[in-house]
């Protein structure tokens, strides 16, 4: 696990040296921003407001499409990289030729991303503090939503990676990661389109907009948990076969 | 140290190296040459671990490389041909991550950053970020990286590619320097990088060893050696009695300038035929045939016809059987 940890610090480092993580958060925190100022507008011209909805629900769930929007965009920048960068200036072959495994190589850069993401969340937590200076916070509930947002962001980040794996361009990569995670977004729309049955089954589980409608009302949906972890195991399982697969290219 | 038997890498329907066996021993400085596309970074890259064997084997420090692929990599300092490195780090944030990934004990870290970056001469820019240094210094970070786990064996790509005359001179003096008490394996297609830091070569054309030996050793093989004889002679009576000696050939005949007297003959030794033996008996005929030796100069056979004539491609069949060793 020394390479993990080695691996894992250089990468972070790596993101916050070049401006692309700063400007990602800079991005990401502008539309938050806007998304949340007018949710507050929204809320505060209203003169009744319901007993289990609040701004921190809306934001998080019933208006959660906002969010994910921002994070189909996020995270397949984050990830782009990661692979593809090294496999075109040819770093890789001096990673790949130290003693260490695949595994600990593609969890050390994943791990990265995954912090790097929770990073760029980091500062919303502020919209939180804000709002209990005129209200009362559940403060369960914004512990359950950021859970949602880890899960969803862990899954998109595992499938970005497994994309920056397959190709030596970073567009290519972005692209692929873009046209992946818009295709599960779209899947979970699906929901609200299709007449029941099986098939609007499988999108209402595999759907981002109902996973954060869920958690963001606190509901701990294992169902949910247990998707997000397979699209994340299984996204960094390829991950690592690929990139053991060039020693044999 | 490096143990390679019958270790052939094909791309799909390209083969890069076929059926190449070869051993390197304890403190062998060894040049891996060939002209560009032979397959020498191919074959470092297998043994580096960069890439897999599709058949054969190889053993690095006693490691089979495809059953204790860590154990082999760590007995290993690889640095490749265009020595890649992260931009965006500064050279002792670089060789710090290099140390940490190749697992020197946390305490030693820093002495051993700072010995390898005082060796690779790069000690003045451990600050400097990476992409702001030139292809010289980038090549000397990357040296140091292969250095900084002080491992018993060195693979080093090409390197003096790209640098100028005095640095190569420099990383010349190094890898001499670091002979010795370390294996090192070095590529090359320049013939007097051989010359001047190798003990022993390897030559490698179109995926094939073509010959090894030493330095010496590879001159002699050479087919024919040639001499050129400076004499005063003005009745061509010489070239009478050089033809009388068998295994000695005339090329050419050349006269001075300045006096018509004055001849070279340019001469070719046969096969078979000891240099020393034919300067012998030709001094003797030239002498009893009452001519004036002014010169006599043996032409010594360089390591680029040599080279030329291993790897030229019309001769393939000629140049497949090895200098100082067996099959």
């Amino acid at each position: 696990m020394n390479g993990f940890l080695a691996i894992y610090r250089r990468e972070v480092l790596s993101l916050w040296v070049t401006p692309l993580a700063w400007v990602l958060l800079t991005v990401f925190l502008l539309l938050q921003g806007a998304i949340f100022y007018s949710i507050i507008t929204h809320f505060a011209s209203m003169a009744e407001v319901s007993v289990d909805t609040g701004p921190v629900q809306a934001y998080f769930g019933q208006e959660s499409i906002f969010l994910l929007m921002t994070l189909l965009l996020v995270c397949p920048a984050l990830s782009m990289r990661v692979f593809a960068e090294e496999r075109r200036s040819g770093t890789i072959e001096a990673l790949l030729t130290a003693p260490v495994t695949p595994a600990s190589v593609v969890l050390g850069k994943y791990g990265a991303l995954l912090t790097t993401y929770a990073l760029i969340w980091l500062p919303t937590l502020l919209y939180v503090v804000i709002l209990r200076k005129t209200g009362v916070v559940d403060w369960g509930v914004v512990g359950s939503s950021y859970l949602g947002l880890l899960g969803i962001g862990a899954a998109y980040l595992s499938l970005g990676t497994l994309m920056s794996a397959m190709t030596k361009s970073q567009l290519v990569a972005l692209l692929l990661t873009i046209f992946l995670e818009f295709g599960l977004f779209i899947l979970g729309v699906g929901e609200y389109i299709f007449d029941p049955g099986l098939f609007r089954d499988l999108c209402a589980h595999v759907s981002m907009m109902g996973q954060m409608e869920d958690f963001s009302k606190g509901i701990l949906d294992l169902r949910r948990v247990v998707f997000d972890g397979t699209v994340t195991a299984l996204g960094l399982f390829v991950t690592t076969r690929v990139v053991d697969s060039w020693r044999w290219g | 140290m490096i143990e390679v038997s019958n270790l052939t890498k094909d791309y799909g329907t390209v083969v890069a190296v076929r059926d190449l066996s070869f051993s390197v021993g304890k403190g062998e400085i060894v040049g891996f040459l060939g002209p560009n596309g032979a397959g020498k970074s191919t074959t470092l890259r297998v043994l580096a671990g960069f890439l897999g064997a599709s058949s054969g084997r190889v053993r690095i420090a006693g490691h089979d490389i495809a059953e204790a692929p860590l154990a082999a990599r760590r007995a290993l300092g690889y640095m490749p041909e265009s020595a890649p490195l992260y931009p965006e780090l500064r050279v002792a944030e670089y060789l710090q991550f290099r140390a940490r990934l190749k697992e020197v004990p946390r305490a030693k870290q820093t002495a051993a950053i700072g010995s390898s970056m005082e060796r690779a001469g790069v000690a003045h820019m451990a600050g400097t970020v990476i992409g702001h240094l030139s292809k010289g210094y980038r090549q000397r970070v990357a040296l140091a990286d292969a250095l900084v786990s002080d491992p018993p064996l060195l693979i080093l790509d090409e390197p003096t590619a790209g640098l100028d005359p005095n640095q190569i001179r420099e990383v010349r003096a190094l890898i001499k320097d670091l002979g010795g008490d370390r294996t090192v394996l070095l590529s090359t297609h320049i013939l007097s990088e051989v010359e001047a830091t190798c003990e022993r070569a390897l030559v490698i054309d179109r995926g094939r060893l073509v010959a090894e030996g030493t330095i010496e050793e590879l001159r002699a093989r050479q087919n024919s050696s040639a001499l050129n004889v400076r004499v005063r002679d003005p009745n061509a009576a010489a070239e009478a009695a050089i033809g009388r000696i068998s295994g000695l050939t005339l090329r050419k005949v050349s006269t001075d300038d300045a006096s018509a007297e004055r001849r070279t003959l340019h001469l070719s030794v046969g096969d078979g035929l000891d240099t020393e033996l034919a300067i012998e008996a030709l001094v003797r005929a030239l002498t009893e045939a009452g001519i004036g030796i002014h010169a006599l100069i043996p032409e010594q056979a360089s390591l680029e016809q040599v080279f030329s004539e291993l790897t030229a491609h019309e001769k393939a069949g000629a140049g497949l059987v090895r200098a100082g060793g067996e099959r």
